[in-house]
């Protein structure tokens, strides 16, 4: 099972649309809509494609053109783009057909040129097929080697070796604790049956997307992750948990399992080996703690979800207290990949304690937001700087914020650190699920401890006393500051609050969520103490603690004066306006209105 | 459309015909008036003559007195004409007001959209809650809510407690929310007790417990949201709508905000779902105009 599977042979000729959610938010069914209609007209419908989202969220939609090796590019497609992207690589059928194109191809313009295709540093893994096939293909899944791996492991001598695999492997966790997975299934083996199995779709990360979209452009492939899962540990019932805010995600999946019982990869007999398979999709009902395994388990049983102490873990006592094993998405994204090519190719990858690829949700100030791969290893700027290109000109890269409400800010003088388990751990911050928003100088830091201190205390299940009313007091602490009402010993209580939360709680979001206030208060106390001894916010985001002032560059357009919503800026056109301070709401309507950088905020 | 199919129709044609009449009854009244001066002049002339006439041939007397009665005749009739041509004018004048108007009035939900098509541009400026709700949801507040769907979805999903987040979910799908008397019945209906039923259904954010309005907006909250300026825009909504403090609601029941974490659509930011579309990259203006679209219908 280790003898690497020949790449399918190339493909003729495809022209392929990202229609994940993602690209259809940005325009893509008029896109669509018009690729059909012009391949009909050509006579060669099976040409275009409808594909998941390959991560260049930023520049859908996204068209991209395939003939063998030859790949062509083109971004932000309109509809009135198609015809002529069309005409330049597709031949139509029959020879009218061919001359009107050949006639109009003169006079198309230039525009568009094709750009370089996707992005990443090292290999793709987990986003391997993400945007070059049809989610909605079996078959297609199938031609790139999809269900080998799964057909392997039917074979009861090789069912041990799954798990030596991904042991040797060094394959981890990838939903943010890092638990090598390889191990968990082994304990999980030795457990008597019936045992279930799950896969974590509740990505609560505020800020990641990664699972949504695998779940939306690769769903067999996680499909054939959680059935050799279940294979390997013996379960015979699993379950998919997938977040009700990802409609589109949960549709797929519940459709990659028709198809794989059709095909029959599930179901009461998988191949003709006897095994008993059965995968069902759950939806989440909108509460991050259900990513936390015994709170997601606790909803799976129709409870509240609140997490449990542990031990007993679930891979002892789980879902109706049988044997558990929940995985995140990606993990189990990786897991085929891994069996077809063998642990060693894996093991090449990354660094010492961290192996492989992690996908990372670039998104914020970042001027190319979207969806990376890289290998593990690879330092936080190289990604900000390289994959993201960096944030906006004339603007300053200020932190990164990992690991969203668990995780903590990395600021830039660190983001020479490497993207692995340990070295971002040692930082306060933490690899997390993989979200990385980019900060620029105009992100106010207590600001964002700020929302993340409220996420979690809206979040928190309750439970825990010091996370339910700990995490209030350091949201007020937080909010005072933020009004410009900070008292003496404010910043010392907000750091005892944060300890005590964290050593008091149960469970991973009540220990970890001090971790945003406890990094901003290492790397940035400078802004900290500005708000409370100086009642000055330095990034001008706190609405509170800054005044809006129109300078001398003033045109005097009104244009302030139509967007202000609450008329604080007086209608005098070829004057120099004034904004009204005591009726002024900071909604920033004006500054966004303004041609000529005349409204400044101190 | 529907308008030009019921009253509208004949509307047209009205405005078209009485708008014409007032026209033409105008020029025949100047006409008229014009006439008159001169024929006035002409017969008091003739008048007079006769009156020297008569002054040195009393035989004549006849005749001047049969003048009379004709210039007599000739006013009365024109005075006569003259009034029946105002009473018509006036008819005509009210009718064509009333044509117009009354086009305007039943024009503006269907009749006039066609025409000025695209009403994202200016549209914004009346997002306040004047109309009563115009489609509402399908159990309004109020109305007792029918309870069969419960027994089919209890069916189809088992009694069982597991059971319970899918049925609340079927429910919140159908109702748009949770029903305090749905709920009820699926506590006779399923193994699960009163208070496991409002345990879930007030732990998870996604259950609402209270009537939603024509159009649920969903404003995300995530991370790259908030550092885009989903703030704002939410706030900005709040305002626009005149959402009073506490509520999630217009008082029309129009528009339901409701701030969620992420949806996932973090290289959009920020970002917010009007029913079932997706509008990104919005600014405080930008998002009070996707409102108004919506609210326009598709």
């Amino acid at each position: 099972m280790t003898a690497p599977l020949e790449r399918p042979a190339a493909t003729p000729l495809e022209v392929r649309l990202g229609m994940g959610s993602c690209g259809i938010a940005n325009g893509a069914e008029p896109v669509w809509e018009a690729l059909r209609s012009g391949a009909r007209e050509a006579g060669r419908e099976g040409v275009v494609k409808a594909v998941g989202c390959g991560g260049s969220c930023h520049r859908e939609p996204l068209v991209e053109v395939v003939a063998g090796e030859d790949r062509s590019l083109y971004t932000h497609v309109t509809p009135e783009m198609v015809p002529v992207i069309l005409r330049r690589h597709v031949v139509p059928r029959g020879w009218p057909a061919r001359l009107r194109w050949a006639a109009r191809r003169l006079r198309d313009p230039e525009e568009p040129r094709p750009e370089s295709g996707p992005r990443s540093l090292g290999a793709r893994i987990v986003l391997e097929n993400c945007g070059e096939i049809d989610p909605r293909s079996l078959e297609e899944y199938r031609r790139r080697g999809g269900y080998a791996a799964l057909e392997a492991c039917l074979d009861p001598a090789r069912r041990d070796g799954v798990i030596a695999t991904l042991t040797e492997s060094g394959l981890r966790g990838r939903g943010g604790a890092g638990f090598p997975t390889g191990r968990k299934w082994a304990l999980a083996r030795r457990q008597p049956a019936p045992k279930y199995v799950v896969c974590n779709g509740d990505e609560g990360d505020p800020g990641a997307f990664m699972d949504r979209l695998v779940l939306e452009s690769d769903p067999h492939r996680v499909v054939e992750g959680l059935a050799i899962a279940a294979l390997a540990v013996g379960a015979e019932e699993g379950f998919f948990y997938i977040r009700s805010e990802y409609p589109q995600a949960v549709r797929r999946i519940a459709e990659a399992l028709r198809q794989a019982e059709a095909g029959g990869f599930l179901g009461d007999d998988v191949r003709g080996s006897g095994e008993r398979l059965r995968l069902a999709v759950r939806e989440g009902a909108g509460a991050f703690v259900c990513g936390e395994e015994t709170a997601l388990i606790a909803s799976l049983e129709g409870r509240r979800g609140m997490p449990r102490l542990r031990p007993p873990y679930p891979v002892e006592s789980g879902f109706r207290g049988r044997p558990t094993v929940v995985n995140n998405v990606e993990t189990l994204a990786n897991v085929p990949w891994i069996l077809r090519h063998g642990a060693a190719a894996f093991a090449r990858l990354g660094s010492a304690g961290s192996k492989g690829t992690k996908v990372f949700a670039l998104a914020g100030k970042v001027r190319h937001g979207g969806l990376v791969e890289v290998a593990m290893g690879i330092t936080v700027a190289r990604i900000v700087e390289e994959l993201g290109g960096g944030v906006a000109p004339g603007r300053r890269f200020k932190a990164v914020l990992l690991g969203g409400p668990s995780g903590g800010c990395l600021p830039a003088e660190l983001a020479h650190t490497p993207v692995d388990f340990e070295a971002l751990a040692r930082t306060g911050a933490i690899m997390g699920s993989g979200g990385l928003v980019v900060l620029d100088d105009r992100d106010c830091m207590v600001d964002i401890a700020r929302y993340f201190l409220r996420f979690t205390c809206g979040e928190s299940c309750g439970k825990c006393t010091f996370c339910r009313i700990g995490t209030r007091r350091m949201l007020e602490i937080l909010d005072r500051l933020c009004e410009g009402e900070g008292r003496q010993g404010d910043l010392e209580a907000l750091a005892e609050l944060a300890d005590r939360v964290g050593r008091t709680s149960l469970c991973g979001l009540g220990q970890t969520a001090p971790n945003p206030v406890l990094t901003a208060l290492r790397y940035f106390r400078d802004e900290f103490e500005a708000h409370l001894h100086e009642r000055r916010c330095p990034a001008g985001k706190c609405a509170a603690l800054v005044t809006y002032t129109i300078n001398d560059r003033c045109i005097g357009c009104t244009l302030c004066a139509q967007a202000c919503p609450v008329d604080a800026i007086a209608y005098r056109p070829y004057e120099i306006h004034e904004i009204d301070d005591a009726a002024c709401v900071r909604c920033d309507a004006c500054r966004e209105a303004c041609l000529d950088d005349a409204v400044e905020v101190h | 459309m529907s308008a030009r199919r019921g009253p509208g129709r004949w509307l047209r044609p009205l405005a078209a015909v009485s708008g014409g009449l007032v026209v033409v009854l105008t020029a025949l009244l100047i006409a008229d008036g014009v006439a008159e001066r001169l024929r006035v002049a002409r017969e008091s002339d003739r008048f007079e003559a006769l009156e020297q006439a008569v002054l040195s041939d009393a035989s004549r007397a006849e005749e001047l007195a049969g003048e009379r009665e004709v210039q007599t005749a000739r006013t009365m009739a024109r005075q006569e004409r003259n009034r029946a041509f105002a009473w018509t004018l006036l008819a005509a004048s009210a009718a064509f007001l009333a044509a117009v108007e009354g086009g305007r009035l039943l024009g503006a939900p269907g009749a006039a959209r066609p025409a000025s098509a695209g009403p994202q541009g200016e549209a914004l400026v009346q997002l306040r809650p004047p109309r009563a709700v115009a489609a509402g949801p399908p159990a309004a507040a109020g109305a007792e809510p029918e309870l069969a769907f419960v027994d089919e979805v209890v069916a189809a999903r088992g009694a069982s407690r597991e059971a319970a987040i899918p049925i609340l979910q079927a429910l919140q799908n159908h109702y748009r929310y949770l029903p305090e008397a749905a709920l009820r019945r699926v506590c006779e209906l399923t193994e699960s007790t009163p208070a496991e039923i409002a345990g879930v259904a007030s732990f998870y954010a996604r259950f609402r417990r209270t009537p939603v309005g024509a159009h649920l907006v969903q404003v995300c909250q995530g991370t790259a949201c908030h550092v885009a300026g989903s703030g704002p825009v939410l706030d900005e909504l709040r305002r626009r709508l005149e959402i009073p403090p506490g509520s999630d609601s217009d008082v029309g029941l129009r528009f339901t905000l409701d701030p969620v974490n992420c949806l996932g659509c973090c290289s959009l930011a920020p970002v917010m779902m009007v029913d079932d579309r997706v509008a990104g990259r919005l600014t405080p203006t930008s998002a009070c105009q996707a409102l108004a679209a919506a609210e326009a219908g598709p």
